[in-house]
């Protein structure tokens, strides 16, 4: 026989003591899990989509890979569909079976444009595309070939490129290969160079220091012939004080010609004045001409003897 | 309810065959005992008050405790995860993950736990001791079958249990995984039904249902089992509880494995 009043005895969940308004207590809590439950299922069936009238759209695609039941069809990022069903038809395309609620089917269009992606990270997804919004509705079971779209096909040829790179990578890079020849090669040249021909850079060297030497103490002669005290320099200067006289000399010579030029003004002023009493002149001339003429004709007429009746103007 | 042949085999048999009558036990008591359930002569007044008595007294006080964990529970499970999810910029697989996370997995293993270790296996107990001290002999002697009038109410106050703590739980957990990632606001409400219709395919709402309803029966009939028959060992009354809890934990673990293996392959 066990004790009584061991530890488990003590931890049975039936009171001593009776519940007060036991069957009504019970019948609300099973009214409670009912409902709970009842509502729990409701919403699951909300949520799939029970309640709510659809249209079927079947996209049409030669590879369904990645396509799931379930997956959303998502119009502008917004899922307005959802994949009922992916089957093989007879003509060896796949045929994706997609539900759409009748309240977003407004957004599909007889000139919709449906595509399939699949991303390098991340599912596949089923894009709707709608260009003209004014065009008739998509029927009812419309059937659309879908625009594929894979990421991921051209994988093997970046893969295939990129071996070839690491095979060229390998050759030039080999024990036997080029880079390794170059390498060893231009080792052998700078050991050379540390070795045989240190001794004649040296030499070199120091010819140079030499010859900057040399070159120092030129420029030093230099500079003595140039700016010493009978050097080129002071000559220059004296010259350039005798040419800044010659300058002078020259102004005042200028002058003079100025004031030549001013007097030759007023000489060709005073021939303009003559000039103006020239034509006064030549018609006393021409009266005085006249006057001769008319007195020779006198004459011819008073001389009946000569010949020649023209007398000579001088 | 005599299986001598039973009794000869798991005290005459080797340690397997121990152990495979004792399974066996186990399952023919389950079943023997779903067969009354769907009896309705076994319903009898005296059955019918039990009933009642261990529905209310076996779930109401532990419903709004398992609640309370289980929202708690889900505030730091789902701010883990939301917090995560948005450090690695996979947010919008966040709020499926919490769901799948603890409504789908945790939260129908913890209520079958906790039941277990708050009514069925306590009542287990209670039965092998009434077993011990006479009363099912006294019981048989006036005509009544204890199995009828002491197990069935229990058992299926366990499994009401089961249920109602792991579907309010699950309703908690699902409302406050909403408010934490969207907030107080109604206007998550479409994205997140669509979310929860989604992961809620026809499959795994089965397994789901299931895996609650098998999880409610494991840890309602394993630990009266126990407590009715010896299954084995030296007979007292601790190490019947605890060989129906060995039993119990082995048969959730079983069952958590197939529901994943059925959700995830």
């Amino acid at each position: 026989m066990t004790d009584p009043v061991s530890p488990l005895t003590n931890s049975e969940p039936a009171p001593a003591r009776p519940v007060r308004h036991l069957e009504l207590k019970a019948a609300l809590l099973l009214a409670f899990t009912a409902l709970l439950i009842a509502g729990s299922v409701l919403y699951l069936l909300y949520a799939r989509g029970v309640f709510e009238a659809k249209q079927q759209l079947v996209l049409v695609t030669d590879d369904a890979e990645g396509v799931a039941v379930g997956m959303d069809m998502t119009f502008s990022g917004f899922p307005i569909g959802r994949v009922r069903k992916v089957e093989l038809a007879e003509t060896g395309n796949v045929k994706v079976i997609i539900d759409v609620p009748t309240k977003d089917a407004h957004w599909l269009r007889t000139s919709s444009v449906f595509t399939l992606v699949r991303g390098l990270v991340g599912g596949t997804t089923i894009k709707a595309f709608t260009g003209v919004p004014t065009d008739p509705p998509l029927a009812d079971g419309a059937e659309r070939p879908v625009l594929r779209g894979d990421a991921t096909s051209e994988l093997p040829q970046v893969l295939s490129a990129a071996k070839e790179l690491l095979n060229n990578m390998a050759t030039i890079t080999a024990a036997d290969g080029e880079l390794r020849a170059t390498l060893v090669n231009l080792r052998e040249l700078s050991d050379r160079l540390k070795t045989r021909d240190a001794d004649r850079v040296a030499a070199a060297v120091d010819r140079a220091n030499s010859l900057l030497a040399r070159l120092d103490a030129m420029t030093a002669k230099a500079d003595t012939q140039v700016f010493g005290p009978d050097g080129v320099m002071k000559e220059t200067r004296a010259t350039v004080v005798q040419l800044n006289q010659l300058l002078a000399d020259t102004r005042a010579s200028l002058a003079k010609v100025d004031a030549l030029l001013v007097e030759a003004q007023g000489i060709g002023a005073n021939v303009r004045g003559a000039t103006n009493d020239l034509p006064r002149l030549r018609a006393d001339v021409e009266a005085n001409l006249h006057k001769i003429e008319g007195m020779i004709d006198q004459l011819n007429r008073k001389w009946p003897f000569a010949h020649d009746t023209e007398v000579k103007v001088p | 309810m005599s299986t001598s042949w039973q009794d000869r085999v798991g005290h005459a048999g080797s340690a397997p065959l121990r152990w495979l009558a004792g399974w066996w036990r186990i399952l023919f008591f389950g079943s023997s005992l779903l067969v009354l359930a769907a009896t309705p002569s076994s319903y009898t007044r005296e059955t019918r008050a039990a009933l009642v008595h261990h529905l209310y007294v076996d779930t109401a006080p532990i419903l709004w405790w398992f609640t309370a964990l289980a929202a708690l529970l889900t505030l730091v499970i789902t701010r883990i995860v939301v917090v995560t999810a948005l450090s690695y910029g996979l947010s919008r697989y966040a709020l499926e993950m919490v769901i799948r996370v603890l409504v789908l997995e945790l939260i129908p293993l913890t209520a079958a736990l906790f039941v277990a270790l708050r009514c069925t296996i306590p009542n287990g107990a209670a039965l092998a001791a009434m077993r011990r001290s006479g009363e099912f002999d006294a019981l048989a002697r006036a005509g009544r079958d204890p199995v009828v009038t002491q197990a069935l109410p229990r058992a299926l106050a366990g499994i009401y249990a089961t249920l109602t703590l792991a579907a309010l739980s699950c309703v908690v957990a699902l409302v406050l995984a909403y408010f934490a990632v969207y907030g107080v606001t109604p206007a998550g409400l479409p994205a997140y039904t669509r979310v929860f219709g989604h992961i809620f395919n026809p499959a795994v709402s089965l397994i789901f249902v299931l895996k609650t309803l098998l999880f409610s029966l494991a840890v309602a009939i394993i630990p009266m089992a126990s407590g009715l028959y010896d299954v084995e060992g030296d007979g007292s009354r601790e190490s019947a509880a605890l060989q129906g809890l060995v039993r119990m934990f082995a048969v959730l673990l079983v069952l958590e494995a197939v529901s994943l293996a059925g959700n995830y392959y």
